[in-house]
């Protein structure tokens, strides 16, 4: 196993490498200058020249890199050029807050996904179907930016009964009610098509196991369909479920972008994109990286678990 | 959080006490005593002096900060602190925009002068103090209660950043928010006509929207072109569709009130299309030109539009050619524009020499339309080399930079406008600076 892992950690080394050295050239090819955004218009030369020493803009990009790549290997990625403050701080609480809005939205998932699915199996009413199946395919089809625009015209604006946006005054855990309040309308909006998505599934999945042999057994036995399908039919379509679900977490994350900027939630989602459009070099590089990193250690993790799993994987293909 | 030396009142280009309650010009128009209050304490409890204000000037000379009024801040060389409550300015040469430094100029701690470069402390005079911030979401203030003016009627400030423009609508109208800044004019005209929140322009604190051209490109190094677009420039459409009325058209780049409008030099070019048609064809074979505007705004692209409109009337085509905010910026420091562009600007509403030695579009020494000229450098220079800004000897040197820009036109302005901001009905004495900067000191809240 040791030796399995010494083969495969330098290689993963090599990855983040190359990857930090593709992200530190790319956001320079990319038109606009960090120092000039910073002076702004009216900036004169001298200033100019001012600021991008101070940011060590004027340095040969070879010295920039190493600096950068050497802060990285400390764990200090710098300061934010446009935002100020540490960017581990920044990154931290961009982290705290789209984990918290993510994970809010995949609970609302699962559980509106297992009422909707559930429920039709249960009801097996043709019209309840055919109501479920046009909620489902409005949620697909509506985008976050008009589900989540519409849902604060309606519950914030009409009926104001939860907030517009932004984040709890007080954090999460002082006063969990109100962060509640504010984490409602972002999540839903970020888990409706998730939910859908999750919801046509499980039902089919339901649908099936109730068509097989041991279902007509058990009603042959005289066994209400509540339980047949709660404690039969529902545990056999789960782990299928839970495949799609795993797949939904990747889709979640990448909403969390819009619907960050719909609620004023102070996310990576956001961070990132202030980061571009401000040509923050050193905040885009450590979120970059961020991500690679991310992808990197998950795909390391997956091959060892194989490896575990799989003798013939970490003998290195030996037959 | 901070106070100036003076206030510059915002329809007026006159100075008002402030930390300083009263000054004298020396008589060679090279010096300025400056009395100062002797009530005033930092946020940190430390007493305000002459020492402070000459940190402050030598702190916003530096060029290391990007600050506005450096080079009025430069030419103030030597401070004679040796009474605590008297200040004694010694200038490199006269200075008739020394009071716009003296407004803007905020009066800093220097004892926690470091804290504010790390963004960690920011201790000043004013009424409210630095409570938290918290990147990318909010910045809290408190009331001073130590404040030397009126004591402020709000406890504090929570200042809320709401990146998507919708978003920050409703929460104005669900009343999570008071006011906001940033909303677009017609939003501010939709919000106003719910009834809960009045319509605030920042009126004093003007922006100039113009038509920039790029002198060293062959077609548009005849100032007879540079004329003929001027002719065209439908003004009064722009006012009226692009910011429904919020503003006039101008020639010149001055405000109203400003010492150095002209009346009769605001209608030289107003809208005539044969005009600018015979000067076309008089110079003939102009080939199409490119007109760059910021995606930042809308605001620009709908300009763009009707600028390109109003030229293919006098039988000039236009390309719109649109730049990410960056690049264009980029693009107007380092004067890399092909051959037109769109942007706004800002200190005409100073004492008028303030724009040719701060604006960078207006700088005579280089700017972005490459435009360089031995009188207007002149000129320049000397309006801002005048001792006292509102003296008739002062206005008449605005009055021969005004001539130098309107012959030349290598900006063309299209009009005024000022920033709109929706406050609520329950928000009362909302104050601004000449900066577009709220003074809420004396502002209250209905119960």
């Amino acid at each position: 196993m040791t030796s399995y892992l010494l083969r495969r950690v330098p290689s993963a080394i090599l990855v983040l490498l190359f990857a930090s050295m593709a992200i530190f050239a790319v956001i320079r090819l990319v038109p606009g200058d960090p120092a000039t955004i910073l002076a702004g218009q009216d900036a004169s030369p001298e200033a100019l020249a001012s600021i991008r020493a101070d940011l060590g803009l004027d340095q040969p990009v070879l010295t920039q890199y190493l600096t950068w790549l050497a802060g990285m290997i400390r764990l200090d990625p710098g300061k934010s050029y446009m935002i100020g403050g540490d960017i581990g701080g920044l990154v931290r609480a961009g982290l705290l807050n789209t984990v918290v809005l993510t994970a809010t939205a995949l609970l609302f998932a699962v559980v509106l996904a297992g009422l909707a699915a559930i429920g039709s199996v249960l009801a097996n009413r043709r019209w309840l179907d055919s109501v479920l199946a046009g909620a489902n395919t409005l949620a697909v089809a509506l985008p976050t930016f008009v589900t989540g625009v519409l849902f604060v015209v309606v519950f914030a604006v009409i009926l104001p009964i939860l907030p517009a946006g932004g984040t709890p005054p007080d954090g999460f855990f002082s006063r969990p009610g109100i962060a509640f309040q504010y984490l409602v309308l972002p999540a839903l909006c970020l888990a409706l098509p998730s939910a859908a998505a999750l919801a046509r599934f499980l039902t089919a999945s339901l649908q099936t196991e109730l068509g097989k042999p041991y279902v007509t057994t058990a009603q042959a036995l005289g066994i209400r369909r509540r339980r047949i399908v709660l404690t039969q039919a529902l545990p056999n379509a789960l782990p299928a479920t839970v495949t799609v679900l795993g797949l939904q977490v990747g889709a979640l994350l990448g909403g969390a972008v819009l619907v960050e900027a719909i609620f004023a939630w102070p996310g990576l989602g956001l961070l990132i994109e202030r980061a571009i459009s401000d040509r923050d070099y050193p905040l885009v590089q450590a979120l970059l990286l961020l991500s690679v990193l991310v992808f990197v250690v998950t795909q390391l993790l997956t091959d060892i678990v194989n490896a575990v799993l799989d003798p013939r994987i970490r003998l290195g293909g030996a037959s | 959080m901070y106070d100036s030396l003076v206030d510059v009142p915002i329809d007026s280009v006159e100075p008002t006490p402030s930390l300083a309650t009263d000054w004298k010009l020396g008589d060679d128009g090279l010096s300025l005593t400056l009395n100062l209050r002797d009530d005033v304490k930092f946020h940190s409890g430390r007493d305000f002096t002459s020492e402070d204000v000459a940190f402050s000037i030598k702190t916003w000379a530096d060029p290391k900060w990007t600050v506005q009024f450096q080079r009025t801040a430069a030419a103030i060389t030597d401070f004679d602190t040796t009474d605590p409550h008297t200040v004694v300015l010694k200038f490199d040469h006269k200075l008739s925009n020394v009071f716009d430094l003296l407004d803007v100029l905020p009066i800093i701690d220097s004892e926690t002068f470091d804290g504010l470069g790390e963004g960690k402390a920011y201790v000043g005079t004013g009424p409210f103090t630095f409570e938290s911030w918290t990147p990318q979401s909010e910045l809290t203030f408190a009331k001073n209660a130590d404040y030397w003016g009126n004591e402020p009627k709000l406890d504090g400030i929570e200042v809320h950043i709401v990146p998507d423009a919708q978003s920050l609508t409703s929460q104005l109208r669900t009343g999570q928010l008071d006011l906001a800044i940033g909303v677009s004019n017609r939003d501010v005209d939709t919000l106003v006509k719910t009834g809960d929140f009045t319509d605030t322009a920042y009126e004093g604190s003007e922006r100039q929207y113009y038509v920039g051209t790029n002198v060293t490109n062959p077609a548009l190094k005849d100032v007879r072109v540079r004329q003929a677009i001027a002719y065209a420039l439908d003004r009064e459409r722009i006012v009226a569709d692009v910011f429904q009325g919020n503003g006039y058209p101008i020639v010149a780049p001055w405000p109203k009130y400003s010492p150095a409008y002209d009346e009769d030099i605001n209608q030289k070019y107003s809208r005539d299309v044969d005009k600018g048609k015979a000067l076309v064809e008089e110079v003939g074979n102009i080939p199409t030109l490119s007109l760059e505007y910021s995606t930042g705004s809308p605001t620009y692209e709908a300009i763009a539009q009707i600028v390109q409109a109003n030229l293919a009337d006098i039988g000039i085509k236009v390309d719109l050619v649109p730049n990410e905010h960056p690049t264009h910026i980029d693009r107007l420091i380092n004067g890399k524009y092909t051959a037109l562009w769109i942007l706004d600007h800002a200190y005409a509403q100073w004492t008028p020499s303030t724009l040719a030695v701060t604006a960078y579009p207006f700088n005579a020494d280089k700017n972005s339309s490459n435009f360089v000229d031995a009188k207007y450098k002149k000129d320049a220079n000397a309006a801002w080399e005048v001792a006292d800004g509102t003296s008739p000897e002062a206005v008449e040197a605005y009055r021969k930079v005004t001539e130098d820009l309107v012959e030349n036109l290598f900006l063309i302005e299209s009009n005024v406008t000022w920033i709109r901001i929706p406050v609520s009905t329950g928000v009362h004495d909302l104050a601004w600076t000449k900066r577009s900067e709220l003074v809420l000191t004396d502002t209250w809240l209905d119960d």
